[in-house]
């Protein structure tokens, strides 16, 4: 059996005749069995991707095989294979959370009884036994969204696609998801995963694929991408308040500056020049920094570092 | 019955038989289409029968001393209407709105035929216009105390002008460009082909013009066959009805699945 899951092949898309490109020359080949993590910001084309792997979409031009069948052709070995998570379960929302997941799974082919025993034990480790029997109408966002999910993960298919499976969710459901997600991995399955949880998705994928303005930028393993900015460490400090500005004045010429909050600035810098910012801020005591902390660069940070440099490419 | 593994080892899926996976699929959707209608029955029911009553109410005002055939008329012509309501304004509209609030993704994304979609959103469209069909006939009846002609014939008859005028409403929801767009389309044909083309009147009462687009309605058949059975029963006219009606029923079919493509836009 060929290692490759999906080939993605020069896949080109345009919209209103040319005017939009959502897609421009993307090749990627996806491994079977991994957890491939595709990062980018709003509007980057991540979903266009998605949408043309499960073949609801189909490019201008290229072409994406499924174990080696193009996905345009053969939709229905697609759809009974390749399960496909992207929103809240709206045209489900008349049915309650355990019909939802019974007939998910009897339309994927199980048979009534297995279908029925996943569903409750999906609703088991949802926490949301008690609310089986209540419409998807009477849940919380929250709720509806684990039913969302519960109704791509029952079946067991082979390939997980998963867009966005954490938003809108407290803590304790996010963990939850990400549990679920590595477990169906580990029993063999091939998960895609669009996230804007740079942090969370860290401890999770395998390999991870930059998108923005509808370019592959990079595409690796989270331990490869993270020695592109291997000689670098990154300093989180936050500030008095009211104070930012002066400190962000004061280290910009250090290196590669990130607001995270309101009086929270991120500083990526080479790893020679950390000696003489430790410097700086310990010398500055008029700086007002309450806090700060050197740590090594998180896939966040390479996201960045990536998107940044590929500004400057197109900017030059 | 031969079962096959999941490629990763967890859920045997038994590999169904082609009739069992038809019928399975079927029930399914027409399970979650049916808890659609459960969800809202009384507001199906109002608003299938708000227009058709109002304007059966009205007529009865209007006219003095109508002849038994026009009271059949009017009773046939607002039956009609009624489907015309709820089986392509308000289905058609209903299905722009599921596509464009993307619940086709959700139904894409599972190994299904999107004919089995199809019918069973057609079977929605039987459920929503049945009851309001009924109140009328009955209302209409005592409204105006004529006895009207119950032929064996008749569910042939009210089958077959539902499914003839959902696969309208369908059509027009599956195709919508916009929700808008189809909103304001599925209005104007209500109106048009309920008062323009032969369903309140017979259609030597029509200008010629519009007695030639009549001829590609299948609401005229309907009228047409209705006003025959309630009258006279089964005959070879109502026969003729229903055969053009249960061409434009697979026509419709055909052109929901042949043009619509819900997996692949391209």
């Amino acid at each position: 059996m060929d290692s490759w899951i999906y080939e993605v092949e020069c896949v080109n898309m345009v919209y209103k005749k040319g005017k939009i490109k959502a897609n421009e020359d993307i090749s990627f080949l996806i491994q079977r069995g991994e957890i491939l993590g595709v990062l980018g910001p709003n509007g980057a084309g991540k979903s266009t991707l998605i949408k043309q792997l499960v073949g609801h979409l189909k490019p201008t031009e290229g072409q994406v095989l499924y174990n080696g069948l193009d996905v345009y052709k053969q939709t229905r070995v697609v759809a009974s294979e390749v399960s496909y998570y992207a929103q809240e379960p709206h045209a489900l929302s008349a049915l309650t959370a355990m019909e939802a997941l019974v007939f998910t799974g009897q339309l994927r082919g199980m048979q009534k009884k297995p279908a029925e025993r996943e569903a409750r034990e999906l609703l088991e480790r949802f926490e949301m036994t008690e609310l089986g029997n209540k419409s998807l109408k009477r849940l919380s966002g929250g709720q509806k969204r684990m039913v969302g999910i519960g109704t791509a993960l029952i079946g067991h298919s082979p390939v997980l696609i998963l867009d966005e499976p954490t938003n809108e969710l407290d803590p304790a459901k996010r963990r939850l998801v990400w549990d679920l997600i590595q477990e169906h991995n580990r029993n063999g399955a091939t998960i895609i995963l669009v996230t804007h949880n740079v942090l969370e998705a860290e401890h999770v994928v395998d390999r991870v694929a930059v998108i923005n303005h509808g370019k592959l930028l990079a595409i690796d393993s989270v331990a490869k991408l993270k020695q592109r900015v291997d000689q670098r460490l990154k300093f989180e400090i936050q500030t008095a308040f009211g104070q930012r500005e002066e400190v962000e004045k004061e280290l910009a010429e250090w290196g590669i500056l990130q607001r995270s909050g309101e009086n929270r600035i991120c500083l990526l810098v080479d790893k020679a020049q950390a000696g003489n910012v430790l410097d700086r801020i310990i010398s500055r005591r008029d700086l007002k920094i309450e806090e700060y902390a050197v740590l090594p660069p998180s896939l966040e940070d390479v996201y960045f570092h990536i998107d940044q440099a590929a500004k400057e490419v197109m900017g030059a | 019955m031969s079962t096959f593994m999941n490629p990763i080892g967890l859920q045997p899926r038994r590999k169904r038989g082609r009739w069992e996976r038809w019928w399975t699929e079927i029930s399914i959707l027409f399970r979650i289409q049916f808890a659609i209608v459960r969800d809202s029955w009384a507001w199906v029911i109002l608003m299938a029968t708000l227009y058709p009553l109002t304007t059966l109410l009205f007529m009865r005002f209007y006219t003095v001393n109508p002849s038994d055939e026009m009271v059949v008329q009017i009773i046939a012509g607002n039956l009609v209407f009624g489907i015309i309501v709820m089986g392509m304004n308000g289905l058609g509209q209903e299905i722009a709105l599921q596509k464009h609030q993307d619940h086709f993704t959700f139904y894409a994304s599972l190994p299904i035929s999107k004919n089995n979609f199809v019918i069973a959103n057609m079977l929605r469209g039987l459920m929503n216009t049945l009851p309001s069909f009924l109140i009328l006939g009955l209302l209409g009846q005592w409204l105006y105390g004529v006895q009207l002609h119950y032929s064996p014939g008749l569910p042939v008859v009210i089958l077959l002008s539902l499914t003839s005028v959902v696969g309208i409403g369908i059509l027009l929801g599956f195709w919508s460009p916009t929700f808008q767009f189809t909103n304001m389309l599925c209005q104007a044909l209500m109106m048009i082909i309920s008062f323009l083309s032969p369903v309140m009147v017979s259609i030597d009462q029509l200008p010629v013009p519009l007695q030639w687009i009549s001829y590609v309605l299948p609401t005229t058949y309907a009228a047409d066959a209705m006003r025959s059975i309630l009258t006279v029963g089964w005959s070879m006219g109502v026969m003729l009805d229903c055969a053009v009606m249960l061409v434009f029923s697979i026509i419709s079919l055909i052109v929901v699945n042949r043009l619509v493509s819900w997996r692949v836009n391209k």
